[in-house]
C-alpha cells in the first residue's frame, strides 16, 4: 500500500507541487512568525544580558506599578544615594547612571530617528568594571561638556567618525559636541535599534535635566560577595521607595517585559498564520476529494482484488502524511527567510526591529511538522473515508465522477448558521462595543458558508446559466453545478482571505472617517506640532516653549502621556495645561465646569464617569508608575475624549510633579487675532526650526497625516493577507486542472462537433471566473457585515463613524474576477490541446 | 460486385460526391517503425446515400473516416468535403467545417452529460451562435422519437436513447455527411436495428448522406453501398448489400 501511494504521489507532478504549496504556505507563515519572534526576543535577551554584565546589584526607584504602558519609567534617584551604596560592605564599586531623550542630528540637521525605538542620551560608565557589554569601537570616553560617544550603528547611518562634530537636541535645545568615541554593544552596532549618545555623569546630569540625580545605580560586588547577599545588605541601608535588585533579576525582568510585548506581535502574526492554513486546509480537502474521484475506479479496482476499507484508507492518509511531511519541511526553510521578510515590511514602514542570528528553536521545528502533517492528514481524512466507501462494482463502470446532492439536513443547518452568523452581526453592529460577539458571529457565519457552500455554488451557476446556449457561461455554470461542493470548497479558499480584508478596509475606513470627524468636531486650534516621526517618543518642551514669547500665536497648548492606572485598571492619561485649553479645543463639557479645573483636580470623559459612578466634586485615585498613588478631585466631566486622545485630562502641573519625562506628544496652537495662517505658520516653522523633530501641521494636514497612518497599517494586513489569497488561487488552478483533466472526453467531444480551441478556452476561464467570483462575493459580503459590527464595537476607542469603502470593496472584485482569468490560464490551455481522436475513440 | 475497383474509380470524379479521397496516404512513425493505416485510398461518397465502410480490426477504417471528417490529418493524398480539400484548412477552419457542415455519431460518450437533449442537439449551432432552424429540429425529433425526452439530462437516457440524441445532433444542422463512428457498437440488437432505421430514414426521408464505419454485417446491410478496406487499402465494394453477402465478401476476404 505504501509503495502504491508513493508511485501515485509522483505521477502527478503538478498536483503534487499545488497541493504541497498550499500548506507550505500556511507553515512558512508559522514558522516564520515564530523564528522572527524567536530571533527578536533572542536579540533582545543578549541586549539586556549585555547591558547587565558586570553590574552584581542595581538600585532604583520601586515603581507603584510596571507593565507594558509604563515603559519602565522610574523616578530618578537623589545623587546622595550613590555614597549611601558605597558605603555598604562588601561593595567593590558602585556609580550612578542616567538615561534621557537625545536625538541625534545627521550631517544635514535632519533627526537619526530610528522607527520604534528610543532616540537615548546616556552617561557613560567611568568605571571598566561596571562597563559591561558596553566597549569602543574607536576613540575614547567622552569627558566634559563638549564631547560625546555615538552608538556605532548611528555614527555608520550618518557617516560620523571621531573628531568631527555632531548637532543633538534634547528636551531643552540644541548643541553642538565633539565625537571622541564611537560605542559597540559586544557584538551590536545599537542598543536593540535605539540610537544613543553617551557623555560623562556630570554632562549627562545636566543635558537631560535631571542635576543631582541618576535614574539607577550599578554596583559590582567585591571578591567573595554573592549578588543576593550583597543585595539583600545594600536594600537594608536604602530608604522607602528604593529597591535594590540583582544584575540577573534586571536582566530577567526586562526580556520578559519584552517578551510581553512581543507575544501581542506574535499574536497577530499568528492570526494571519491561522488564516493562510485554514484555507491551505481547504484545497487539500478539495485536493484530496477530487484525487479520490478520480481514482474511484482505480480504487473500486483494488477493493475487488481484495484490498481492505482500512487497506484503502491507510494508503491515502499515506499520501496525505507524505504531502504534509514534504509541505511542512519546505514550509519551515521558507518560514526562516519569510521571518527576514516580514523584518523587511516592518521596517519599511518604519518599524526596525532588533536582530540577531536567526533563532530556530525546537519548538519552531516541531510546530512547523506537527501543523504541516495534522492539517494535511485531517483535510485528507473525510475524502479518504468517502474512498473506502467505493463499491467494487465501479471498476466495471465508466463514468465521471459526480458528486452527490445536496441533503436537507444540510441545507437547514447552512442556512440557518448562516443567517445566525449574520443576525448575530447586526446585533453587534446596532448594540455596538461587542468585539467577542462580533468575532463569534463571523465565525458562525463562515460556518454557514462552509455548509451552505454547495447551495450557493448551485445559486451561482442557475445565473449564470441563464447565459447564451452553448456559451461559454452556460457551459461553465453546467460543470460548477455537476460538482458543486468541490467548487464551493474552491471558492471558500477564496472567501476566507477576502472576508478578513474587507472587514478590516471597512474597519479602516471608518476610522479615517472618524478621524476627519474628531477633528472637525472638537478641534479649536489653528496648528498642531507633532513628532515627525511616528515612532517618536515625543518632542522637546523647549519646541513648545520657544513658541510661548510669539505674538503671531494666542494659545499654545501641549499635551503629555503617560501610562496611569486610574481606579485600579491600566491606562493613559493626558496632561495639558489649563491656560489656553479652550482656545484650542472644545472637549464639550457634559457637566462640571472648565473653570474648576486646576492643579489637584481632572477632567473625567462621560462614559468613564457613568462606568466609575462619579460627578463632579467626587475623588478618584490616580495611580502614576513612578509615584504611585494621588487623590484627584473631579472638575467636569466631557464627551470629546477622542480630541485629547485619552478620557482622564490632568492638569501639566500635575503631570510634571509625577511623570520624569518632559517630551510633548502635541502641541496645540491658536493664532492671535489678525494673524493670517500662512503668517502664524511661518513664524511657528521659523520659531521651531532647531528642533528638526517637530512637525507643524493645520488640523486638515493632521487629519490627513493620521488617515496615510491608517492606510498603511490597511497595506500591511493586506500584505499578510496576500498569501492567503495566493494559496486559494493555488486551489483554484489545482481544482481546474483536475477538472478539465476528468472532462477529457467531454472537451474532445466538443471539440469534434464544432467547438474552436478558444471556446473551449473560454469555457474553462468563465467556470474559474464563477469560482472566484463565488468565493469574492461571499468573503465581501461576510466581510463587510463583519467590518461594519467590528466598526462599531470600536465605538469607545475613537471609532465613531461608519463608512463602507464602496469603491475598494468592488475593486476587490474585480480584482477576485481577474484572478480568476488568470488561474484559468493554464488549465484552459491543457483543455484546448486535448487530442480529439482519443477522446472519442473506445479505448 | 464484380467491378468494385471501376466504381472506385468513377468517384473520382467529384460529380455528385459529398466527401471523397484521393490516393489518400496516413502512416504513423518513421523508417523500420512506419506503420501505415492509410495506402493510397481513393473513394468517393455519394450524397443522399449511406455508404458503410467495413474492414477487420487495422484495416484503416476508423481512420480513413477521422481523415475524411478532418478529426485527423493525411500524410499525404487530398480529402475533399464538397469542394473543400481539408488538406488547405488550419486547425480552426477544420473545427469550424465540422462545426457546419459535418455532423458524427461515436460509438460512446457521444453527449455532453452537463447539458440536456435539446442543448446537446443543438450544441454546434450554438457554439456557432446561430439561429435554429425550428421547423426541421422539430421533423429531426419527431423522425427520431425524441419529441418527449429534450429535458433529460444523458445519464437519464437508454443507451439507445443516447445514441438517437447523437443522431439528432449529426442530424440538425442539415450536414453535408453525417459520419458514424460503430454507431451501433455499445448497443443491443434490438436498439441497434432501431438506431440504423433511424439513420436508414434520414438518408431515405431527409435526403442526408450518411457515411457509417462498422463490422457489423447486419449494420452494413442497411446502406446503399458496403466499402471493404483491409491493410490501408480498399479491397471490394458492395451495392445493395444484404447481410448474406455481405458475411460472403468478408468471408472471402478473410481467406
Amino acid at each position: 500500500m505504501v509503495k502504491l501511494s508513493l508511485r501515485s504521489l509522483l505521477m502527478h507532478k503538478l498536483r503534487l507541487f499545488l497541493t504541497v504549496a498550499a500548506v507550505t504556505v500556511g507553515v512558512a507563515f508559522v514558522s516564520g512568525t515564530f523564528v522572527l519572534s524567536d530571533t527578536m526576543s533572542k536579540a533582545f535577551d543578549e541586549l539586556y544580558e549585555g547591558l547587565t554584565k558586570g553590574t552584581d546589584v542595581a538600585v532604583r526607584a520601586e515603581a507603584a506599578y510596571s507593565d507594558i504602558t509604563t515603559q519602565g519609567q522610574l523616578r530618578p534617584l537623589d545623587e546622595s544615594l550613590v555614597e549611601v551604596v558605597r558605603d555598604v560592605p562588601g561593595v567593590e564599586v558602585a556609580q550612578g547612571s542616567l538615561t534621557g531623550f537625545a536625538l541625534i542630528l545627521d550631517k544635514d540637521g535632519e533627526p537619526i530617528q530610528p522607527g520604534g525605538a528610543p532616540t537615548l542620551g546616556a552617561s557613560t560608565s567611568a568605571d571598566e568594571r561596571l562597563a559591561g557589554a558596553f566597549s569602543y569601537r574607536d576613540g575614547r570616553p567622552p569627558s566634559g561638556a563638549d564631547e560625546v560617544a555615538l552608538d556605532a550603528a548611528s555614527a555608520a547611518k550618518a557617516g560620523y567618525t571621531v573628531g568631527e562634530e555632531v548637532g543633538i537636541v534634547f528636551e531643552e535645545g540644541r548643541q553642538t559636541f565633539e565625537v571622541v568615541g564611537v560605542v559597540g554593544f559586544g557584538e551590536t552596532d545599537s542598543l536593540a535599534g535605539a540610537t544613543m549618545a553617551a557623555f560623562d555623569t556630570a554632562t549627562a546630569q545636566q543635558l537631560l535635566g535631571k542635576t543631582g540625580t541618576v535614574d539607577e545605580i550599578a554596583v559590582k560586588a567585591a571578591d567573595g560577595v554573592s549578588a543576593e547577599e550583597l543585595r539583600d545588605d545594600i536594600a537594608a541601608a536604602l530608604p522607602e521607595g528604593v529597591e535594590a535588585l540583582t544584575g540577573r533579576e534586571v536582566a530577567e525582568e526586562g526580556s520578559a517585559a519584552v517578551r510581553e510585548g512581543l507575544g501581542l506581535f506574535t499574536n497577530i502574526l499568528l492570526v494571519f498564520a491561522g488564516v493562510s492554513l485554514l484555507v491551505g486546509s481547504f484545497v487539500i480537502w478539495n485536493t484530496f476529494n477530487v484525487l479520490v474521484a478520480q481514482r474511484r475506479r482505480e480504487v473500486a479496482l483494488l477493493r475487488a482484488v481484495g484490498a481492505t476499507r482500512p487497506q484503502v484508507l491507510g494508503g491515502i492518509v499515506i499520501e496525505a502524511l507524505v504531502i504534509g511531511l514534504v509541505s511542512a519541511a519546505v514550509g519551515l526553510l521558507a518560514g526562516i527567510g519569510l521571518a527576514v521578510g516580514i523584518r523587511e515590511l516592518l521596517a519599511a514602514i518604519g518599524i526596525e526591529v532588533p536582530t540577531t542570528s536567526a533563532a530556530v528553536e525546537p519548538r519552531t521545528v516541531v510546530a512547523a511538522l506537527l501543523v504541516g502533517v495534522v492539517v494535511t492528514v485531517v483535510a485528507a481524512v473525510a475524502p479518504a473515508w468517502g474512498a473506502t466507501r467505493v463499491a467494487p462494482v465501479e471498476a466495471l463502470r465508466e463514468a465521471t465522477p459526480v458528486s452527490g446532492g445536496i441533503g436537507p439536513v444540510r441545507r437547514t443547518v447552512g442556512l440557518v448558521l448562516l443567517l445566525a452568523g449574520l443576525a448575530g452581526l447586526v446585533a453587534c453592529a446596532v448594540v455596538g462595543n461587542q468585539p467577542v460577539l462580533t468575532g463569534v458571529s463571523t465565525l458562525v457565519g463562515f460556518a454557514g458558508l462552509v455548509t451552505s457552500g454547495p447551495l450557493l455554488a448551485r445559486g451561482m451557476a442557475r445565473l449564470a446559466d441563464r447565459g447564451r446556449r452553448g456559451g461559454g457561461w452556460r457551459l461553465a455554470a453546467r460543470n460548477i453545478a455537476r460538482a458543486p461542493r468541490r467548487s464551493a470548497a474552491t471558492a471558500l479558499a477564496l472567501t476566507i482571505g477576502l472576508t478578513v480584508v474587507s472587514a478590516v478596509a471597512v474597519t479602516a475606513a471608518s476610522t479615517k472617517t472618524s478621524l476627519a470627524d474628531i477633528v472637525a468636531d472638537g478641534n479649536r486650534s489653528d496648528l498642531i506640532l507633532k513628532p515627525a516621526s511616528t515612532g517618536a517618543g515625543g518632542m522637546s518642551p523647549g519646541a513648545a516653549a520657544e513658541l510661548r514669547d510669539l505674538d503671531e500665536l494666542d494659545a499654545v497648548v501641549e499635551a503629555r502621556f503617560s501610562g496611569a492606572q486610574v481606579d485600579g485598571s491600566s491606562s493613559y492619561v493626558v496632561g495639558m495645561p489649563l491656560e489656553g485649553l479652550p482656545e484650542v479645543a472644545d472637549l464639550g463639557i457634559a457637566s462640571g465646569s472648565l473653570d474648576d479645573f486646576s492643579r489637584g483636580s481632572m477632567l473625567l470623559g462621560v462614559k468613564q464617569a457613568e462606568a466609575f459612578g462619579l460627578e463632579p466634586g467626587d475623588d478618584i485615585t490616580v495611580t502614576f508608575p513612578e509615584t504611585g498613588d494621588v487623590e484627584l478631585t473631579v472638575a467636569a466631566t466631557f464627551e470629546r475624549d477622542a480630541i485629547v486622545g485619552s478620557a482622564y485630562l490632568v492638569s501639566l502641573d500635575d503631570f510634571a510633579a509625577n511623570v520624569t519625562s518632559r517630551l510633548d506628544s502635541a502641541v496645540l496652537l491658536s493664532h492671535a487675532d489678525g494673524t493670517g495662517s500662512e503668517e502664524a505658520k511661518q513664524a511657528v516653522e521659523a520659531a521651531v526650526a532647531d528642533y528638526p523633530n517637530v512637525k507643524v501641521s493645520d488640523p486638515e494636514e493632521l487629519t490627513k497625516d493620521a488617515q496615510a497612518q491608517v492606510d498603511q497599517m490597511l497595506g500591511i494586513v493586506t500584505a499578510l493577507l496576500l498569501l492567503a489569497v495566493v494559496v486559494a488561487i493555488l486551489g483554484i488552478v489545482n481544482t481546474l486542472v483536475l477538472s478539465v483533466v476528468e472532462r477529457t472526453r467531454e472537451l474532445g467531444l466538443m471539440r469534434a462537433v464544432g467547438a474552436t480551441r478558444k471556446q473551449v478556452r473560454t469555457v474553462v476561464r468563465r467556470e474559474s471566473v464563477l469560482m472566484s467570483l463565488l468565493g469574492a462575493l461571499t468573503g465581501i459580503a461576510l466581510g463587510t457585515a463583519a467590518g461594519i459590527a467590528l466598526s462599531r464595537s470600536l465605538a469607545d476607542q475613537g471609532v465613531t463613524s461608519l463608512e463602507v469603502p464602496v469603491g475598494t470593496l468592488a475593486l476587490y472584485l474585480v480584482v477576485a474576477a481577474v484572478v480568476g482569468v488568470l488561474a484559468a490560464i493554464g488549465p484552459a490551455r491543457r483543455a484546448s490541446r486535448v487530442d480529439v481522436l482519443r477522446a472519442i475513440t473506445v479505448e | 460486385m464484380t467491378q468494385p475497383a471501376l466504381l472506385s474509380r468513377n468517384d473520382e470524379n467529384a460529380d455528385g460526391t459529398a466527401a471523397r479521397v484521393v490516393a489518400a496516404r496516413k502512416s504513423y512513425g518513421s523508417g523500420d517503425s512506419e506503420v501505415v493505416a492509410l495506402d493510397g485510398v481513393s473513394v468517393g461518397f455519394h450524397a443522399g446515400a449511406f455508404t458503410a465502410i467495413m474492414g477487420p480490426s487495422g484495416s484503416g477504417k476508423s481512420t480513413l473516416m477521422h481523415c475524411m471528417a478532418g478529426l485527423d490529418t493525411l500524410t499525404s493524398g487530398q480529402a475533399f468535403v464538397g469542394e473543400t480539400d481539408l488538406a488547405t484548412l488550419s486547425d480552426r477552419q477544420r473545427t469550424l467545417l465540422r462545426r457546419d457542415r459535418l455532423g458524427f455519431v461515436f460509438q460512446a460518450f457521444n453527449l455532453v452529460p452537463t447539458l440536456t437533449a435539446e442543448e446537446n442537439i443543438t450544441l454546434p449551432g450554438d457554439l456557432a451562435g446561430g439561429r435554429l432552424d425550428r421547423e426541421w429540429f422539430d421533423t429531426v425529433v419527431t423522425t427520431l422519437k425524441l419529441g418527449d425526452r429534450l429535458d433529460h439530462r444523458p445519464s437519464q437516457l437508454s443507451g439507445g436513447q443516447q445514441q438517437r440524441v447523437a443522431v439528432a445532433r449529426a442530424l440538425v444542422s442539415r450536414p453535408d455527411v453525417v459520419f458514424g463512428d460503430e454507431p451501433t457498437g455499445a448497443l443491443d440488437s434490438r436498439t441497434s436495428t432501431e438506431l440504423l432505421r433511424f439513420l436508414r430514414s434520414a438518408v431515405d426521408d431527409l435526403a442526408q448522406t450518411v457515411v457509417m464505419v462498422t463490422h457489423d454485417p447486419v449494420a452494413a446491410s442497411y446502406a446503399d453501398r458496403v466499402v471493404f478496406l483491409a491493410d490501408g487499402t480498399i479491397v471490394d465494394e458492395l451495392l445493395d448489400p444484404t447481410r448474406d453477402t455481405v458475411l460472403e465478401t468478408m468471408k472471402r476476404l478473410g481467406d
